[in-house]
């Protein structure tokens, strides 16, 4: 099972996002779970998964959470504007796999 | 469109990136973490404030009103128990939860610093007297000291372990041993720094502490409610937000000290029926100013649900209901407002019209003050009622401000759908033919 979590300012519309996503993962029978939380409580929670996508709005983060995440040996990236304003689940599923292969 | 490329220009260059260093450094960080921990506190807090205070005059006839004022007028101190011990002692959960936010970003323990940060601000702010610890400068007007005392116990427990000054033990002292005794450094330290220092300033200025460090900053707290203030508060949370950059997170993360102080003033002023003086709340910044998110993105939302543009229909239709909870991601990026020129003007400018005529709203009466913070999720129309203790006219006036904003955002989003329609181009234009527009 791949462990997928979702970081925005609040993790308020990355929760609309993992809904989305969660629906994608269903329809294509992945088994994953798939978390969106606030950004400050990442640093407690990137053990527990795979791979973390942000928020375009939080990228401003990206290199010090990177950081925190390669001492766990995981990996940080953010979501495209487009994606994200358009909830596009699949395309950002496919990220995150990508990502975690 | 000189102007604004001359504006992006500075953004790009300029104040984007010295705001992600901004909202990226540990301490700001550490602030805004800490205050979203004391948050549901202070809620709750403002939230059974109403019970005390009903919203019926004190000589009505209505029996239900009635009822209600005599069963408080009866009970008073235990309706104000639960305020008491959460907006009336919110430097204690600000004074931990800062601490605990920036001892996590340093990989210390967060219990021990959050306890050492608690016992540095109790020793300062309440002087023990007659058996009870004193809570008035637990109640808002100590934020100020509460997040010095946090960032203070953190650094200096994070420079002793750097120069590894604790109490050495002998080697066969059992290792949980020797960590009770490690704490008792930092503990002395607090102790030995903060408690002269207290004595001293009592001595000689006759004030706690907290009451000298509000002295201080009195002058930020009270431009805080001018309106070049906020809207200069606003355009770097607009300009910001414009380059794709969550400004709010930034400007209410270095704003939330005065928000707080601001609110609770104003609560202080309200429990004991005195006039209430501070505009600048965040009731006033989520809800009047930003009716959808920032940018007041409700009213363009609205506009692009019943566009002609599927891209813009989708959008807009999708983020209704999110937008009703002042959620507005999915326009933001999605529209998309990011760096779109045509949408610059409305999008930063629309929020500055909004908190001009909020503010002479509230200056002149026709609203009233802030006087509960709110979860800034709550739909703009009950969340300005909310704030303002329960009255009618902040309705009234989101929903004006969120008329007069349609009008603002039509001729740019006018434009904008006129150009969507033409990249869609005639063959999906055509599909669209014989549905109609306000589906």
């Amino acid at each position: 099972m791949k462990k997928i979590l979702l970081c925005c300012s609040g993790g308020m519309s990355t929760s609309m996002l993992m809904k989305k996503m969660a629906e994608a993962a269903k329809s294509r029978g992945i088994d994953c779970e798939i978390e969106a939380m606030a950004v400050a409580a990442f640093e407690d929670a990137i053990q527990e998964y795979d791979v973390c996508l942000l928020g375009p709005q939080v990228k401003f983060q990206l290199d010090s959470l990177s950081e925190v995440a390669a001492t766990y040996g995981k990996r940080v990236a953010a979501i495209a504007p487009m994606d994200y304003g358009m909830m596009k689940g699949d395309a950002v599923l496919d990220q995150a796999l990508a990502l975690i292969d | 469109m000189k102007l604004y490329d001359a504006i992006i220009d500075v953004v790009e260059r300029h104040i984007a990136p010295l705001a992600s260093k901004v909202g990226a450094q540990k301490h700001v960080r550490a602030m805004r973490d800490g205050f979203i921990v004391a948050m549901p506190f202070i809620i709750l807090g403002s939230f059974t404030l109403i019970f005390a205070f009903p919203p019926f005059d004190e000589n009505t006839t209505n029996s239900f009103a009635r009822a209600w004022l005599d069963f408080v007028a009866a009970n008073m101190d235990q309706i104000l128990m639960p305020f008491n011990m959460t907006m009336g002692i919110m430097e204690i959960f600000v004074a931990m939860g800062v601490a605990y936010s920036l001892s996590k970003a340093y990989k210390m323990d967060g219990i021990t610093t959050s306890a050492l940060s608690l016992m540095g601000f109790l020793l300062i702010a309440a002087p023990q007297s007659e058996g009870g610890l004193t809570t008035a400068h637990m109640g808002g007007r100590g934020i100020f000291t509460a997040v010095i005392c946090a960032f203070y116990s953190v650094e200096m427990f994070r420079l002793l372990k750097k120069y590894n000054i604790t109490i050495r033990m002998p080697e066969q002292v059992p290792p949980a041993i020797q960590r009770s005794f490690e704490l008792l450094v930092p503990v002395l330290v607090m102790f030995l720094t903060l408690f002269p220092l207290s004595l001293l300033i009592q001595n000689q200025f006759e004030m706690l502490i907290p009451a000298a460090i509000m002295e201080l900053f009195v002058p930020l707290v009270s431009a805080s409610n001018t309106l070049p203030a906020i809207i200069g508060a606003l355009l770097l949370c607009q300009l910001l937000w414009f380059s794709g950059i969550h400004g709010a997170a930034i400007v209410v993360g270095l704003l939330s000290p005065i928000f707080l102080t601001n609110i609770s003033v104003n609560i202080e002023a309200f429990v004991n029926g005195q006039p209430i003086p501070n505009i600048f709340t965040q009731p006033f910044w989520d809800f009047y100013i930003f009716i959808g998110g920032s940018g007041a993105t409700l009213a363009l939302v609205i506009l692009m649900a019943f566009s002609r543009s599927i891209h813009l229909r989708s959008i807009g239709r999708m983020s209704l209901v999110p937008g009703m909870f002042q959620i507005n991601e999915p326009v933001i990026f999605g529209t998309p407002i990011v760096l779109n020129p045509i949408l610059f003007i409305p999008f930063v400018f629309t929020p500055i019209i909004n908190a001009v005529i909020a503010y002479f709203a509230v200056h002149t009466g026709f609203v009233g003050m802030g006087v509960a913070t709110t979860p800034w999720t709550t739909p703009a129309v009950l969340g300005a009622s909310w704030g303002s203790g329960w009255t009618l006219t902040p309705v009234l006036l989101v929903i004006v401000l969120l008329i007069l904003d349609v009008f603002l955002y039509l001729p740019f989003f006018k434009m904008f759908e006129k150009q969507m329609l033409e990249q869609e181009g005639p063959a999906k234009a055509a599909s669209t033919v014989g549905e109609p527009v306000s589906a």
